[in-house]
């Protein structure tokens, strides 16, 4: 705790907590909603959270967040679980579900409430407020709130009490376009500033420009877990084109181990595992003609749905 | 007052609920405390004994603190049942476990706070009791009486007791956690269920148990005077009821504490 003490004294780096999760499994009655789950998240990125609906985010999260008790294993926050945190919304800061509101109650009463409750100034209240830009809704009733106000009073709460660490379950869902570019800045700027910041999602290509790590989930069990680049670059392929297809499949083939080919079309290859300039090299090198060699951008939504799809069924 | 408690107040406060049930608590109250008085003595007739009337202690007693208490302690009730179950209704729960990991100090937050709302409606049911009774009283030509034998003690005793209906409210909400559903439990079981009960035993001869019902409890503590059973010294009345809320309470902080949050 010492050096997290020295570094919020900086003003622009905070300290995050690393998040670690292991063997975590929860019940509830005969639905196995997570099932040996382990995974770690680290500060510094956004890290998105993904998997179909039902594949058990929601429920990791609230498990971190001391709301739902596991079966067995462990979630924990910087080495404790949630409630041992000394001053947990200085520590994390959350927003699980945008319906979170008592309809009749004020944009900046419901942060009162909960500023009074966690011994922050009420100072704080109209800060984030302007934080996530809306001022101007503040003293309006929670219930005539559209999705995506809804969505940025549960941002302003998770930020309260200025944590270093943000879990967010779906925060882009009912934000406008320009919402959503809005909240990609400022997801990365908490990330830049130190924070571990974790957002939920079902959809790939929403929080595909904003995340640099990915941990994917299907059927509460772990798919995937890793940078985002790196899954890219794995599934990046090489579309070959020539009239001597089989030579050129043999060459290819035994170039290396990671090498995969696959026959496509009348007189086309699709090559992983190697680059165009590998292949143009080795088709000189046993002069094999070419008639087309080029690179395919990684489907990563296919790839998603494949990932998921093939645990689901 | 802890951030905590002064939250919890907060709550009440900003939504709209309290003032709707304030209302509630006048009407029935000034309903109450006026019938009270305008028959206080008069025989109901078929030979049914009359009600003391507005010359002794007991009489002025009864319009004063009695109606005071069982004018208002319904809007008591329901105030501490949505107090619990409005969390759940709206998952508000969810924000306030985040603050609160350690759950019990909310539910003990909470019982301080609503405490304080039902001492407060206990003091403008008994302002209102004073201000309609004690004009039906002098309408009718009796002295107003605010100096008669027990009557203060009665009164601030009523009030007490509606401020632990609160109490009793927040433990059903812990129960029960759908917020009609623990209404019309509550409401049911202390006006319907409760008297069917009280006068079957009655009817047993079993009085003694009778006595201990939170309502017998609670009519003790304000001096009320029934003609059908003998009640418990107010002091007795008043260590039952806190029984009842301690006991409520105690299962509420024990189910809230273990109960997954989803």
């Amino acid at each position: 705790m010492q050096s997290s003490a020295e570094s919020r004294q900086d003003a622009n780096v905070v300290a995050g907590l690393d998040i670690e999760v292991a063997g975590l499994t929860k019940h509830f009655g005969a639905v196995v909603a997570l099932d040996d789950l382990s995974f770690s998240v680290a500060p510094g990125v956004v890290t998105g959270f993904l998997g179909p609906n039902g594949a058990g985010k929601t429920t990791t999260l609230r498990c971190l967040l001391g709301l739902v008790r596991p079966t067995s294993g462990e979630a924990l926050l910087g080495g404790r679980n949630y409630r041992d945190l000394e001053q947990p919304v200085q520590a994390v800061g959350a927003a699980l579900e945008a319906a979170s509101f008592h309809p009749g109650r004020s944009a900046r009463d419901h942060l009162r409430v909960l500023a009074l409750a966690g011994g922050l100034p009420t100072g704080r209240v109209d800060e984030v407020l302007r934080t996530v830009g809306m001022e101007e809704y503040a003293d309006r009733r929670v219930g005539g709130f559209s999705l995506g106000m809804r969505q940025r009073l549960a941002l302003a709460q998770a930020v309260i009490g200025d944590p270093g660490v943000l879990l967010l379950d779906e925060p882009a869902n009912g934000l406008d376009p320009a919402g959503i570019v809005w909240l990609r800045g400022f997801l990365r700027t908490l990330a830049a500033e130190g924070r571990t910041v974790l957002i939920s999602s079902h959809q790939l290509a929403e929080v595909q420009q904003t995340v640099d790590e990915v941990v994917v989930l299907a059927n509460g069990r772990l798919v995937v877990a890793g940078r985002l680049r790196d899954l890219e670059q794995a599934q990046a392929s090489v579309a070959v084109r020539s009239p001597e297809r089989d030579r050129l499949a043999a060459v290819l083939g035994a170039a290396g181990a990671d090498v995969h080919v696959e026959p496509e079309g009348v007189d086309g290859l699709v090559v992983s595992g190697a680059t165009t300039d590998e292949i143009g090299h080795l088709a000189h090198e046993h002069g094999v003609e070419l008639h087309e060699l080029s690179a395919r951008q990684a489907d990563l939504e296919h790839l998603f749905l494949e990932l998921t799809g093939a645990e689901a069924r | 007052m802890t951030g905590l408690v002064r939250s919890e107040l907060a709550k009440i406060l900003t939504t709209r609920l309290w003032w709707g049930l304030l209302i509630g608590l006048v009407l029935f109250v000034g309903l109450q405390a006026g019938f009270t008085a305008g028959f206080a003595g008069v025989s109901p007739g078929g030979g049914q004994p009359a009600s003391p009337g507005l010359d002794t202690a007991a009489g002025l007693r009864s319009v004063y603190a009695t109606s005071a208490f069982a004018g208002s302690y319904i809007f008591a009730l329901v105030i501490g049942v949505t107090g619990m179950t409005q969390e759940f209704r709206y998952q508000t729960a969810t924000p306030t476990f985040l603050v609160t990991p350690r759950r019990a100090r909310v539910v003990v937050a909470k019982a301080e706070a609503h405490l304080v709302v039902g001492i407060g409606y206990g003091l403008v049911a008994a302002a209102v009791a004073f201000l309609v009774g004690g004009t039906v009283v002098v309408l009718r030509g009796y002295d107003v009486g605010l100096g008669s034998s027990g009557l203060w003690r009665a009164v601030a005793l009523a009030v007490l007791a509606v401020a632990l209906w609160t109490l009793v409210g927040i433990g059903v909400g812990t129960l029960i956690r759908n917020q009609v559903a623990a209404i019309v439990v509550a409401v049911g079981v202390t006006f319907l269920v409760e008297p069917l009960l009280s006068f079957g035993l009655g009817a047993a001869g079993l009085d003694d148990v009778v006595r201990f019902s939170p309502t017998s409890a609670s009519s003790a503590m304000s001096g009320a005077s029934s003609t059908a059973i003998d009640l418990l010294p107010w002091w007795g009345g008043a260590l039952v009821l806190l029984g009842y809320a301690a006991v409520f309470a105690a299962v509420g902080v024990g189910l809230t504490v273990r109960r997954d949050v989803t």
